[in-house]
């Protein structure tokens, strides 16, 4: 069974993007399902951080969506975890699509239901 | 004298689950030294009270927010 999941990578900052994509790759091809798609993966790029992460004043910030069985979870997670270039991950349960609000339509009521 | 019931700030934005990735939103939730501010003083309903705190704990382990503003460095 496949389900949706989210991570965010927080990269040392003295890598380039070039590196950074190999390393991305790595993970990604752990998480390797025949249906499901290719990972998306979104460059936040530099940012500084609200605190310092090992010393590091900025990191590189990667946001990956992607679906995957259950099983292939620990041992992408292991990768991630021993990689010394990433400070910091976060790996969620992605809530889907955010539903948009349906426009709430004024229906004429009926003359006997007023 | 009946306190004027607030409405939700985030019911009216029309967003319905808080994503803890836009830290600019959940900033406008938190008091000056980080942290959460209540839902008595917000005006947040129930349910976007607790995807709030569950979103400012994720964005603060992601170092999108502080855990302590103005502490130290």
């Amino acid at each position: 069974m496949t389900r949706q999941y989210e991570a965010v990578y927080i990269f040392d900052s003295a890598l380039d993007e070039a590196t950074i994509t190999e390393h991305l790759d790595q993970f990604h091809s752990l998480l390797a399902q025949p249906t499901a798609a290719a990972p998306a993966c979104n460059h936040w790029g530099k940012r500084t951080l609200a605190y310092p992460i090992k010393n590091h004043e900025t990191g590189y910030y990667v946001i990956a969506q992607f679906e995957t069985a259950t099983e292939a979870l620990p041992e992408y997670q292991r990768a991630v975890k021993l990689d010394e270039s990433v400070l910091r991950h976060l790996i969620v349960l992605n809530d889907g699509p955010q539903p948009v609000v349906p426009e709430v339509t004024p229906t004429e009521t009926k003359d006997g239901d007023s | 004298m009946r306190r004027r019931n607030k409405s939700c700030a985030i019911c009216e934005s029309g967003v319905r689950v808080v994503d803890y990735k836009d830290d600019r939103l959940l900033s406008r939730f938190i008091t000056e030294r980080g942290k959460m501010l209540p839902s008595r003083l917000s005006g947040t309903c129930g349910r976007h009270q607790r995807q709030l705190s569950t979103a400012i704990k994720r964005a603060r382990e992601l170092a999108l927010l502080p855990y302590i503003k103005g502490f130290g460095g």
